[in-house]
């Protein structure tokens, strides 16, 4: 599987959000999407997923053109974890995992035995299996993003686009799910398109032995795209975000130690 | 392979409890009857009285049919429009059917002396007010479920305000009690000429009935429900289609009962939880035994009948307060 998004520009009315951006993932791979708020990240996975039409370029899955693609298709290719999930009705963890089915399901029909099946394993995969039958609305907010991340996994997709997963988590549910995520790059094959605001997801993940790449937007404009550790350098942070920072190196591992604003 | 032997008699007493409550009902009445009597009007009707056979089948079993139709038509309508809308407080009335039902109504009774024209009207303006409220809440092409509510919401009071000129049109001593009585809700003068509006409620319940597993995804959100692969735009206008022929045709003949269509599908979730897959057909059995046992219940308290509107509200809550508690709620809390 390799996305390929060629050239693409969209802007809401006269508002530029993303302007000729150039990007590939492919299996395995992790690419981070990262910038300041407002630079473009979330209207990037709207545009993948397809919410939006580019107004410029293409998005090509496997060399075919993803507007080309059925709905359910593309959610055949393409799962997503929002950044925000409302809850309204409080499903249950297994029923809210199975709705990852949908794409699969008929229609007029529900999910069979088999889809269980699946979901289940995806529970066991992210480690929440436990949770199974427990209202998700009770569920603390570490355990909701792996609601989402099991409901994405159950979507049996090759690339999950991931909007700002480990926003408001606590350090060991932050660690948790990139641990989960670099077993589903190295193991699995996934690839992944993560929208962060944390550099040092890119560096932990490029530390852990996963195929990872950098892409910084501006303003909907990519600034610079390649290997993390050539890419989040500390001008570039003072460039994309404003602030002095320095980028320490311990253990192998790249930190970032922010120091102003600039 | 359990689970499908679990599911089956489950499946059949979702479809007795109604016909039971049917039954039921045709045994009370002003006409007192004994329990052979009703049996020999049911299974031999030549044979018996015509009077007897008259009562059981031209009185009460239209009355009954009339009222499980439109109980199963609400509530499931109900079910649908919270899921759909992602709002757990709205009914079957929330994009202004039951007030241009009740407008239509307010028109035939006012300049056509009511009668058939009566189920007409309403029925028209029922689904001329959903229209309207789709176009209210059309912001640029985008229609959003907020949007679409706060169009019903508009339209709702749009049609309340010509339902007080009609009111304060009407005259005060015979039209004026015929429109307050219309808005209470009856099945007193139902006769099989209504049947008519049972197409509209049977399409409308088959077509929530056969995407009820889709209502789960939509609830979801319009984003959520896109990415994991759904035609969003076409199940929702579908399912809202199907809801508004349903309580369209429900609520022009039996007045506008809003208390159905927000109680019985929360009284489902405490019973089955949230999924719709097991909630649309509960609600649907649920909304007809409930509104049959209260159409009984108004023909035998008082010989003048208490309005179904009344007596919905009045047996329904201590029963939604009891059930509030004793489930504790559902995972609502």
């Amino acid at each position: 599987m390799i996305l390929t998004v060629n050239n693409v520009s969209f802007s809401y009315g006269k508002v530029d959000a993303l302007h000729h951006v150039n990007l590939r993932i492919k299996q395995g791979q992790t690419l981070c999407v990262m910038g300041p708020n407002g630079s473009g990240k979330s209207t990037l996975i709207d545009t993948i997923l397809g919410i939006h039409t580019p107004k410029e370029g293409t998005i090509l899955l496997d060399g075919k053109d993803l507007s080309q693609f059925r709905r359910e298709e593309i959610a055949k290719h393409v799962a997503f974890i929002p950044q925000t999930h409302g809850i309204t009705f409080p499903y249950t963890v297994e029923e809210a995992v199975l709705m990852g089915r949908t794409a699969y399901t008929g229609m007029f029909r529900a999910p069979s035995q088999q889809d269980r099946q699946l979901c289940q394993e995806a529970l066991l995969r992210v480690g929440i299996l436990e949770l199974k039958d427990r209202p998700y609305r009770e569920l603390s907010g570490g355990e909701l993003r792996l609601v989402l991340l099991a409901r994405a996994l159950c979507q049996k997709a090759p690339l999950i686009l991931m909007d700002e997963p480990t926003a408001h988590l606590d350090y060991r549910n932050e660690m948790r799910f990139l641990e989960i995520l670099c077993q589903l790059c190295i193991r699995d094959g996934i690839a992944v398109l993560l929208a962060t605001h944390s550099p040092e997801h890119a560096f932990y993940l490029e530390s852990r032995g996963v195929d990872t790449e950098a892409l910084f937007l501006k303003k909907g404009v990519p600034i610079r795209m390649g290997r993390p550790e050539n890419v989040i350098t500390e001008d570039v942070l003072a460039d994309v975000y404003g602030v002095k920072a320095r980028i320490l190196s311990e253990d192998g591992q790249r930190a970032i130690m922010l120091q102003r604003s600039l | 392979m359990c689970d499908e032997m679990k599911r089956l008699p489950y499946g059949m007493a979702l479809i007795a409890a109604p016909v039971l409550c049917i039954i039921l009902s045709l045994f009370f009445g002003r006409y007192t009857m004994d329990f052979g009597e009703v049996m020999g009007a049911l299974f031999t009707p030549a044979q018996m009285p015509s009077q007897t056979a008259h009562v059981v089948w031209q009185l009460r079993l239209p009355r009954a049919l009339a009222a499980a139709f439109c109980g199963s038509a609400l509530a499931v309508s109900g079910a649908a429009f919270q899921g759909v809308f992602r709002n757990p407080l709205v009914n079957s009335g929330v994009l202004g059917v039951s007030n241009g039902a009740g407008f239509g109504a307010c028109l035939a009774i006012v300049f056509l002396g009511g009668g058939l024209s009566t189920y007409v009207l309403a029925f028209v303006f029922a689904v001329g007010a959903v229209l309207l409220s789709y176009f209210a809440g059309r912001i640029s092409k985008m229609t959003t479920s907020m949007s679409l509510v706060l169009g019903g919401v508009i339209v709702s009071s749009f049609f309340n305000a010509l339902i007080s000129i009609m009111k304060y049109m009407a005259d005060p001593y015979t039209q004026l009690p015929s429109i307050t009585f219309w808005f209470m809700g009856s099945f007193a003068s139902i006769n099989y000429t209504h049947f008519y509006a049972f197409i509209p409620m049977a399409l409308g319940i088959a077509v929530i009935f056969l995407l009820r597993w889709r209502i789960n995804v939509l609830s979801m959100g319009d984003k959520e429900a896109f990415a994991l692969g759904v035609d969003v735009r076409l199940c929702k206008m579908l399912i809202i289609g199907g809801a508004t022929l349903c309580t369209a045709a429900a609520v022009c003949i039996s007045g506008t009962i809003g208390w159905v269509g927000l109680v019985i599908p929360h009284i489902g979730r405490m019973l089955v939880g949230n999924d719709n897959h097991r909630l649309i057909p509960l609600s649907i059995s649920l909304g007809a035994c409930f509104l049959v046992l209260i159409d009984l219940l108004s023909r035998i308290l008082s010989s003048s009948e208490l309005p179904i509107g009344i007596l919905c509200a009045l047996v329904g809550t201590p029963f939604f307060v009891y059930l509030l508690k004793k489930t504790k709620g559902g995972g609502w809390q």
